[in-house]
This record gives structure tokens, C-alpha cells and sequence, in this order.
């Protein structure tokens, strides 16, 4: 493990902003699982100097900005070492290489190489690497088209007047209307 | 991936399975014989009575409502008779597929290839993961299970529920080893529904495995169960689909208890009684069964209907129409008769069960279609009319109960011993038919002890019983308004939505939703009553309150009685309603409840992050980012705008959650740069940038569990 540098004097950006970049790292690093708080506070110093670099550059945007950008690079620089024989577009290689660190059990075996691309231990690599899932298996495409029922002479018939009644919504509810006025004038024709 | 058939289905018949015609056609005479002989016996006497003095036009439509009324009954009755008779005749039942197997047989590996399907659409996902790896513990201790895969087939629409669905796939089956054994497949757009994404499954698929289990996100099945119906349908293979009987469990309601202790006293005779007549033209519940494949994809893939929802359109009870296809395809389709293994669990509250029966009711009136189709078996036939049946009765009923009003409002004065002595006959043997079956059952279980040994439990079943015919009589009459209702609701065009199912209650009963829903049922029980009362003054006698009464104080109590049986006071403490799976639990409840349980204990986030827990943690977490991403499909073009992702993103950011629309979360969450875009730009943006929604979930994550996948499930990992 590298020793601990805490000199970090960057040329741009205020006491508070750095503070924030400082804090909002703390939080993204602890995302990982990170529990090898050594580590984090390595990456954290380590990630800030490359973000005091880039802000010195680009001041336009802010210190945890470029602090974030900067921890985005490095893990694609790593994880680009660990998949080169894969052909992945950058979303997929981040997107795997992050699932592949967790399922290799990369934050509680390995924590203290993770974003290390120069002490990269073989066995994490090949972790990582067999770690790929997919949700499911090969697929072994079927046809299962339908085949038409033949429904008869009724529903021929029926079909078209609900056709015609699902088109015509008044109707619909005319017909309704007529059946039950219907029933109700021969219900009172009966009583009268 | 597909074995070839085995030594276990060599030289057999490819037919074995369904049963002999000979067999069928004498059970079906006898059965349909008896159901003719009661119905036209009780047509008869209800004619005597009523033609008196001639037949008035209402008298005339009362006796054509009469006879399916009576006919349903008469189905009911003899069913119950004959799964009675099967259940304790000391000749076992040659139909009896459980026979089919020998000793040798249940010492053979099981080699045919079975994927375990659930069908999901935004279900509790700790309740659907938790029954899933109960299931898969219980498959895995029967040593058989090398041949099984598991796939979750998901069509939930709703973000986080997608996302925790995602996370507690992958916990799963990190914790079980399972990777490879259990799959997850998140369809894009759910066409179709729930027959559509089975269907889905079958041409991806479905070509690599033998046999396909369904289950229900509810359902819970034991592993030996299921590789002892893989074992039939190895040996029997002119069975297309097997149906086990799947017992209801984990109700916690009065509601919900009444009908699992009901279901388990009542429900294996009929169970008995149905595969009695139905033999190898059975009915295909949806779920808690086993599908032959090959003929499957071939002959079940469904067509649309004529005309438009909700009367024609895609089909909504699919399982009825395969069933039909399966044996128009000449393949059996036979129930299992089972006691243990097959669960389910039901609807807590009574309108959580009335929003069932719409959708069902729905889907069977659809089959008014069918029934006349050319090329059906005729029994298929019969199961569409039953089907149906089974909602329109309601009606029916409603119609009747009106027309007796009508009558009892214009009464003739019956003078003929002949006319009395037909109206006590009839109203004895219909009160036969109502509850001879239940109290035969009763003292079945009372002498046999089929489900307690303990003279106790069996006493304890006996009360229970009799508190259950209470319930269900209470029931029964609001159930009829509300089916009459739905049966008109789909013939005028209102068609139903596809909601999830509601399994357990939140919180205690809700008032405002049980008013709401039986004020309109109690205003039809005082008006009614009023008519009766005024009926009375008129004719000079209050018999027809009286003979109403029951339906009147159900109608009149309707709120009252929703309140009650939705609510938590189920009798459980003194051991009322109790089910063997309650007194007994099986290791595959058992070990799923111990799970449930454990997360009771977890770690709950304020609220609003509970509610939107899922897109927080894709949004945030890399590892749950990474996942999502790695299983979203590639494309090489996207459905919306660059741009409009864009704008969206920058919204979820500033200004939470809350502020997209469910289509515009799903449109973000489909597009793989997005997804990892909005990971890094949430991380990036400065404090004032971000909306509430977002600090207070950076600041709550520090807290989150160890892992971030474990939130919705058990920490159970297995050794090895």
C-alpha cells in the first residue's frame, strides 16, 4: 500500500467548494463498500489532486464536478485493463466491470486495489472477469403463432353489431335504455 | 438441454394419461344423469307449484331462470357426492394418476428438463423472491433438482418496482449459488399480459425444456410435489396439462381465513368429485401447474377475439381456452388430486376478492365466444358454459329473487295438496342440495380425521364449519349484486384494467373504501325491504319478508360485514378456521415465513424513499447502476429523442422523482446512456443543484444496509 499523502493545495476553486468535493467522494467511495477507510481516504486525496488539475483548466465547472469526472476516468482506465479482451462500449464496460467488482466480492476481498491498475492481483481479474451473469439462458427461438378458431355463424353476426355498437357509444346506450324501459313499462303494465 | 425420454416413459403408451373413453363416458352418463334427473325433478315441482292456476308471463320467466339456478346446484351437489364416495370407497380410483407411479419410480433420477415459470407484474418482491427460493430449497433437498430452471418473467410497469426486482434477482441467486439456474427476463412492452408473457417464454425458450411449471407471484410449491409431476408426466404422456389443487395459506384475515379453512375442508372432495366427471377434459386453473411444451407452443398460442374489449379482444381467462386447446390438440388435461405441496394465497378483504371476480369475470364471459367454436371437445364446451355460468347465476339469481318479489306482490292462492306438497319437497330438496354436501363432508372429516387426527381440531373444524356457513350465507347475497353488476358492467362495454393483485391488508380496515363500496348495496337491501314491507300490508301476510329475510340482512349488513371479515379479528388465537397448513406448516411455508419475518426487521428509509427505493438505488448505487445497465437489452436506436432523455434527466435531478411521469421514468430507465449518465451526473452535481429527493438520499445511503441488494431480502446465504 502506497503511504498516505495528505498535501493537497489546488491552485483553483474555494476552501468550500474542495470541502464539498472532498465530502461528496467520502460518499461515492463509501457507495462501493468500501469499508478500508485507508483506502478511501487514498483514493479520495488521489482522485481531489486529478480534479484540482482538470478545475485548474476548466474552472467553469465545479470542484466536485470535476472530482466526480476524474473517479469516472480512473475507473475506466482500470476496469479497461481487467475487460481489454472484451469488446464493450464505455456503458457497458463501466456497467460490468462495477457488477463484476461486487459479484467477485471485489469490496470485502480486494478493497485495497480497487482503481489500482499498476498492483492489480491476478485472481481479482479473473474474478471479475468470470463474474459476467446474463439473465437468462441461450435462446432456442420457437414459433407459437395462432391458429384461427373458427367461431361460427353467431359470432359472425355478433361481431358486427358489437362492431357497430362499440362505434357508437349513444347507441350503445340507447338499446341499454330501450331494454330496460322495456322491462320496467311491461313490469308496470302488469301491476296497473 | 432437452434429455430424451428416459427409461422412465420407455414403452409406454403415448396416449397414457387419458383416460379410457369407455371409463369417461360412463362416469360423465352417470354424473350428467344424476344433474338431469335433479334438475328436472326440481323443474317439475317448481312448475306444479307455480302453474296452478296457469302460467302468468313472470311465472313462465321465473321457471326459465329456475332451471340453470338449479342445474348449478345440481352440478355442486353431485360433485361433492361423488369426491365423497371416491375418497372413501376402498377400491382406489383406476383414474387415479398417483397410481401410475411404482415404488422404482420415485428411486428414478429425474432427467426430463422443467423450467419453473412465475409470471410477475408489480408484486411485492420480498413475498414473490422469498416463495421462489423456498421453492427452489425445497427442490434442492429432494436431490432432484439439476434438471429444474427458475425464471421470473417480468411485466411490472413500475420503475422501482423493476429495479428492486433486478437487485433481489441478483442477491438470490448470489446468496443460493443459483447463477445459471435462475433467470430474470424483463419484457419491454407487456403484450398481452400475463398469457402473452408465458407465450414470450415459450419462443424464447421454450424449445429447452420438456415441461414448464407456472406458478402465480402468490404461489409456493414443494419440491417433492414437483418432481413427482414431472414423474407423471414422464409416464403418462398423453397428458398435456396437470393441474394440482393449490390450497390457500398465509390468509391473515377473517376473510381470508374463512376461505382457506373452507378450501381445505371442502376443497378435496370436490377436488375428488371434478376429476371424477372431467377425467381427461379438465379445466386448466393458470397456475400451480405443469405444461407439456411441444404441444403447447404448437396448438395453445392464443388468438384474439372478435370485436373490441371487454367483451372480445384479448383473451383474459387464457387458461380455460389452452386447457380447451390442449385437448382439442388430443392431449389429456387432468387434475392432480393433491392435499399438500400446491399453495396459493387468496385476496385479504372483500373487495380485494370483488376486484378478482371482475377481472374473472371479465375473462369468462369472453367465452360466450367459444362455446360454439367448431372443432371443441364437448366437454371443453361444457367448461366454457360452466364458466360462465359460474357469473351469470348472479344474475340469474338476481332475476329471480325480482320475479319472486314480482310474485309475491300478485299472488294466486294455491288450494291444491298437490301444489303444497310440491313446494315442501321442493324447498326440502334444495335445502338438500345446499348443505347435505357440506354436512356430509363435515362428518366425513369428523369420523376420519382426514385433516386432524386430535378428536380436538376435529371438534374445533366441526364449529368452525358451522361459523364459515354463517359467513359465506352473509356473503353470498352481496356477492350475487356485485356479479349481476359485473356480468352487465362487461355486456354494456366496461371493460376492467390490469391492476395488481392486493394479497395482504397494510393497515387496519379501510372504512371510506368499504363504504364507498356497499353504501349503493345497502340502499338496494332497504329499498327491497321496503317493497317487502309494503308486499306484506298489501297481500295481508309478512311470508315473503320473512322467506327474504336472509338476503335482506345481507344486504342491509353489507358494510357492516366487509368491515368484519376484512379485518385482522380471524379467530386464529382460539383456533378457529384452522387449516393442518396452520397447525402443520410445511418446511416450504415454514422456511418462507421465517424469511418474511426477518425482513419485518429491517432498515426503513423515511417514506418517500421507501416509495421510490428502487430508482434511488440504480440512480445512486454503482453496483445496482451497473446491474441494471448490464441487463438492459441493446439497441442500436432508441424509441425517444436524445434530447428528450436529456431534458428528463436534468428534471429527475432538480427536481425529484416525483416530477416525471411513469412513462417518462420508463423511457429514462430503458436507455442504457442515460441510466449510467444520470449515476455520475447525481454524483456530480453540487448540493444546491440537486432536489431534496436527492440530498436526503446521499445522506441516508451512508446508513443503507451492508449491501446494497439486501434490503428486500433475507440475509440466508447457503454454505459451500
Amino acid at each position: 500500500m502506497e503511504a498516505v499523502n495528505i498535501q493537497f493545495a489546488p491552485a483553483t476553486g474555494t476552501e468550500e467548494e474542495w470541502n464539498e468535493a472532498y465530502a461528496r467522494l467520502a460518499d461515492y467511495f463509501r457507495s462501493y463498500q468500501l469499508h478500508n477507510r485507508i483506502r478511501r481516504t487514498q483514493l479520495i486525496l488521489e482522485t481531489l489532486r486529478k480534479a484540482a488539475g482538470a478545475h485548474a483548466q476548466d474552472p467553469s465547472r465545479t470542484p466536485t464536478a470535476h472530482a466526480i469526472e476524474q473517479a469516472r476516468l480512473m475507473l475506466r482506465e482500470w476496469l479497461g485493463a481487467i475487460y481489454s479482451d472484451l469488446n464493450l462500449s464505455e456503458a457497458q464496460l463501466e456497467a460490468t466491470g462495477r457488477l463484476g467488482f461486487h459479484l467477485a466480492g471485489g469490496p470485502v476481498r480486494w478493497p485495497q486495489f480497487f482503481l489500482d491498475e499498476e498492483n492489480m492481483p491476478d485472481d481479482m481479474a479473473e474474478a471479475m472477469r468470470s463474474a459476467l451473469r446474463t439473465s437468462g439462458p441461450g435462446m432456442s427461438v420457437s414459433k407459437m403463432t395462432p391458429r384461427d378458431i373458427d367461431l361460427g355463424l353467431i359470432p359472425d353476426v355478433a361481431e358486427d353489431t358489437f362492431g357497430k355498437l362499440g362505434r357508437h357509444p349513444i347507441l350503445r346506450y340507447s338499446v341499454l335504455f330501450v331494454i330496460v324501459f322495456g322491462v320496467l313499462g311491461y313490469l308496470y303494465s302488469l301491476f296497473a | 438441454m432437452s434429455a430424451p425420454i428416459g427409461s422412465q416413459t420407455a414403452n409406454l403408451a403415448m396416449t397414457a394419461g387419458m383416460p379410457p373413453k369407455r371409463v369417461s363416458r360412463t362416469r360423465r352418463a352417470t354424473f350428467f344423469s344424476l344433474v338431469g334427473l335433479g334438475t328436472i325433478v326440481g323443474t317439475w315441482l317448481s312448475f306444479i307449484f307455480l302453474s296452478e292456476h296457469g302460467m302468468r308471463m313472470a311465472e313462465w320467466a321465473l321457471l326459465l331462470v329456475f332451471i340453470p339456478l338449479y342445474y348449478q346446484l345440481n352440478v355442486g351437489f353431485w360433485t361433492a357426492m361423488f369426491g365423497v364416495w371416491l375418497m372413501n370407497r376402498p377400491k382406489p380410483d383406476p383414474l387415479d394418476l398417483w397410481r401410475t407411479l411404482n415404488a422404482d419410480d420415485y428411486e428414478q433420477p429425474v432427467t426430463a428438463s422443467t423450467a419453473i415459470i412465475m409470471p410477475v407484474f408489480n408484486e411485492d418482491v420480498t413475498r414473490v423472491y422469498e416463495g421462489l427460493r423456498s421453492i427452489y430449497l425445497s427442490l434442492e433437498a429432494t436431490g432432484q433438482s439439476k434438471n429444474f430452471d427458475f425464471f421470473i418473467l417480468s411485466d411490472s410497469d413500475k420503475t422501482s418496482q423493476w429495479i428492486e426486482e433486478e437487485t433481489a434477482w441478483l442477491e438470490l441467486c448470489r446468496q443460493l449459488k443459483a447463477f445459471g439456474r435462475i433467470f430474470y427476463r424483463k419484457r419491454r412492452k407487456p403484450i398481452n399480459r400475463k398469457s402473452g408473457n408465458v407465450s414470450d417464454f415459450c419462443r424464447r425458450w421454450g424449445k429447452r425444456y420438456r415441461y414448464m411449471v407456472v406458478l402465480d407471484a402468490d404461489s409456493l410449491m414443494s419440491g417433492a410435489l414437483l418432481t413427482n409431476m414431472v414423474r407423471i408426466m414422464e409416464k403418462n404422456p398423453g397428458i398435456g396439462i396437470l393441474q394440482t389443487f393449490p390450497k390457500q395459506i398465509a390468509a391473515d384475515t377473517l376473510l381470508g381465513r374463512v376461505m382457506q379453512f373452507a378450501q381445505a375442508l371442502y376443497g378435496p372432495p370436490f377436488m375428488a368429485g371434478l376429476d371424477y366427471w372431467q377425467c381427461g377434459e379438465a379445466n386448466f386453473w393458470g397456475h400451480n401447474a405443469i405444461i407439456r411444451l411441444a404441444p403447447f407452443i404448437e396448438h395453445c398460442a392464443l388468438p384474439p377475439l372478435p370485436a373490441n374489449a371487454p367483451f372480445g379482444g384479448h383473451i383474459l381467462s387464457h387458461d380455460f381456452v389452452e386447457a380447451a386447446l390442449m385437448r382439442k390438440a388430443g392431449y389429456a388435461v387432468r387434475l392432480l388430486p393433491t392435499t399438500r405441496g400446491s399453495y396459493e394465497e387468496g385476496p385479504p378483504t372483500l373487495v380485494d376478492m370483488l376486484k378478482r371476480d371482475r377481472r374473472w369475470c371479465q375473462g369468462n364471459i369472453q367465452h360466450l365466444w367459444l362455446v360454439f367454436a367448431k372443432g371443441w371437445h364437448p366437454m371443453s364446451r361444457v367448461n366454457f358454459i360452466h364458466g360462465i355460468l359460474s357469473y351469470v347465476s348472479s344474475l340469474l339469481w338476481f332475476f329471480f329473487l325480482a320475479l319472486a318479489t314480482y310474485l309475491a306482490a300478485t299472488p294466486v292462492k294455491h288450494e291444491l295438496a298437490q301444489s303444497f306438497l310440491a313446494e315442501k319437497i321442493l324447498l326440502g330438496v334444495t335445502a338438500m342440495l345446499i348443505f347435505l354436501p357440506k354436512t356430509v363432508i363435515l362428518l366425513d372429516e369428523v369420523i376420519t380425521g382426514r385433516m386432524f387426527k386430535p378428536l380436538r381440531l376435529r371438534l374445533l373444524t366441526f364449529f368452525s364449519s358451522i361459523l364459515d356457513t354463517i359467513v359465506f350465507t352473509l356473503m353470498a347475497p352481496v356477492l350475487m349484486v356485485f356479479h349481476a353488476r359485473f356480468v352487465i358492467y362487461t355486456l354494456i362495454g366496461k371493460s376492467v384494467s390490469w391492476v395488481t393483485q392486493r394479497r395482504k391488508i397494510d393497515g387496519g380496515v379501510n372504512w371510506s373504501e368499504i363504504i364507498l363500496t356497499f353504501a349503493s348495496v345497502t340502499l338496494l337491501g332497504v329499498l327491497w325491504a321496503a317493497a317487502g314491507v309494503a308486499i306484506g300490508f298489501k297481500v295481508g301476510t309478512f311470508a315473503f319478508l320473512v322467506w327474504i329475510s336472509p338476503i335482506l340482512t345481507s344486504l342491509l349488513t353489507s358494510i357492516l360485514v366487509a368491515a368484519l371479515v376484512s379485518g385482522s379479528r380471524s379467530g386464529k388465537r382460539v383456533s378457529i378456521f384452522l387449516t393442518p397448513e396452520e397447525y402443520e406448516p410445511p418446511t416450504v411455508l415454514k422456511n418462507m415465513q421465517q424469511n418474511l419475518d426477518e425482513i419485518k426487521d429491517r432498515l426503513q428509509l423515511p417514506p418517500e424513499l421507501e416509495r421510490h427505493f428502487g430508482l434511488m438505488q440504480v440512480c445512486l448505487d454503482p453496483y445496482v447502476n451497473g446491474l441494471h445497465v448490464s441487463l438492459l437489452r441493446r439497441r442500436r436506436t432508441i424509441d425517444v429523442s436524445r434530447s428528450y432523455l436529456d431534458e428528463i434527466a436534468h428534471r429527475v435531478i432538480t427536481q425529484g422523482p416525483q416530477s416525471l411521469n411513469p412513462q417518462e421514468l420508463k423511457a429514462l430507465m430503458h436507455d442504457t446512456d442515460s441510466v449510467t449518465n444520470l449515476h455520475y451526473r447525481l454524483w456530480s452535481a453540487a448540493d444546491h443543484e440537486l432536489a431534496p429527493f436527492w440530498s436526503t438520499a446521499i445522506r441516508q445511503y451512508k446508513l443503507a444496509p451492508t449491501s446494497p441488494f439486501v434490503h428486500t431480502l433475507a440475509k440466508q446465504e447457503i454454505a459451500g
